[in-house]
């Protein structure tokens, strides 16, 4: 059975690459969304097994998108995703109870491996 | 990774970007203080870099990532140096928008602009990636 997930991300470009990334890989892009209070509404409506969030959206930040979905569902598995330059935004994703984080440029092999050690740990 | 298509949707998104970065760098001139303005200026360069290193533009990833350093500084402070800021970014977002121009024309990663980037000095040193708590 495919591992759902919905992926956060301001940036078209990063939601097809995140798609082409792991959808052959036995995940199952359930929806996308364009900021941070889509990506609440969305995790509301999809329920999705785990989501991948952009630390840097508009309307609501990634880090508070995680900390909404977290209050929702305390079980929900969020990874992060930063760039270069935002390791304090990463930790403190991290101690607010993000499950792991992806860093841009992806290296497929290491964001396909990081959602794996997640969507395990959800069982 | 199917490298046309994703410099198809490089060239679509950057150039909304670039325009909306125009818009806010607009909003900023006269208010230096617009925190809508500065946010979205702040978040569309991430995004430039982020676009930009995803398909080895270096030379857009590395701009966009030095101004960015700059605005999330002025992020803290709470507003853009004005006029200079303003002008640095608006000089940014010329030599980004042709960076654009060249992987329009030519299909090719473009060639940085050592110039401003010598002006906008050393980058901000790389920290260590957090480890999980």
């Amino acid at each position: 059975m495919s591992i759902r997930v919905l992926v956060a991300d301001d940036a078209r470009f990063m939601r097809q690459l995140i798609r082409e990334i792991i959808e052959p890989e036995g995940f199952e892009v359930v929806g996308e969304a364009a900021d941070g209070r889509a990506a609440v509404d969305e995790f509301t409506k999809l329920q999705p097994d785990l989501v991948t969030m952009d630390i840097v959206m508009p309307k609501r930040s990634g880090i508070d998108a995680l900390k909404e979905i977290l209050a929702l569902d305390a079980t929900a598995k969020i990874a992060m995703v930063s760039a270069l330059g935002q390791e304090a935004l990463v930790m403190e994703a991290l101690q607010a109870g993000a499950a792991d984080y992806i860093v841009k440029p992806f290296k497929p092999e290491a964001v396909i491996a990081t959602l794996k050690k997640i969507a395990e740990k959800t069982g | 990774m199917d490298v046309a298509k994703y410099r198809t949707l490089f060239l679509e998104e950057a150039t909304e970007h670039l325009a909306e970065i125009g818009q806010a760098l607009l909003v900023l001139e006269k208010d230096p203080r617009a925190p809508e303005a500065l946010d979205t200026v702040f978040r569309l360069m991430h995004s430039m870099k982020g676009m930009g290193a995803s398909l080895g533009y270096d030379a857009v990833s590395v701009l966009a990532h030095r101004l960015e350093d700059r605005l999330g500084a002025w992020k803290k402070r709470g507003a853009i140096d004005a006029p200079e800021g303003v002008a640095l970014l608006f000089r940014g977002l010329d030599s980004l928008d042709k960076m654009v121009a060249v992987v329009r024309e030519t299909g090719e990663a473009p060639a940085p602009d050592a110039a401003f980037l010598a002006e906008l000095g050393e980058p901000e040193p790389t920290k260590k990636a957090p480890r999980l708590p």
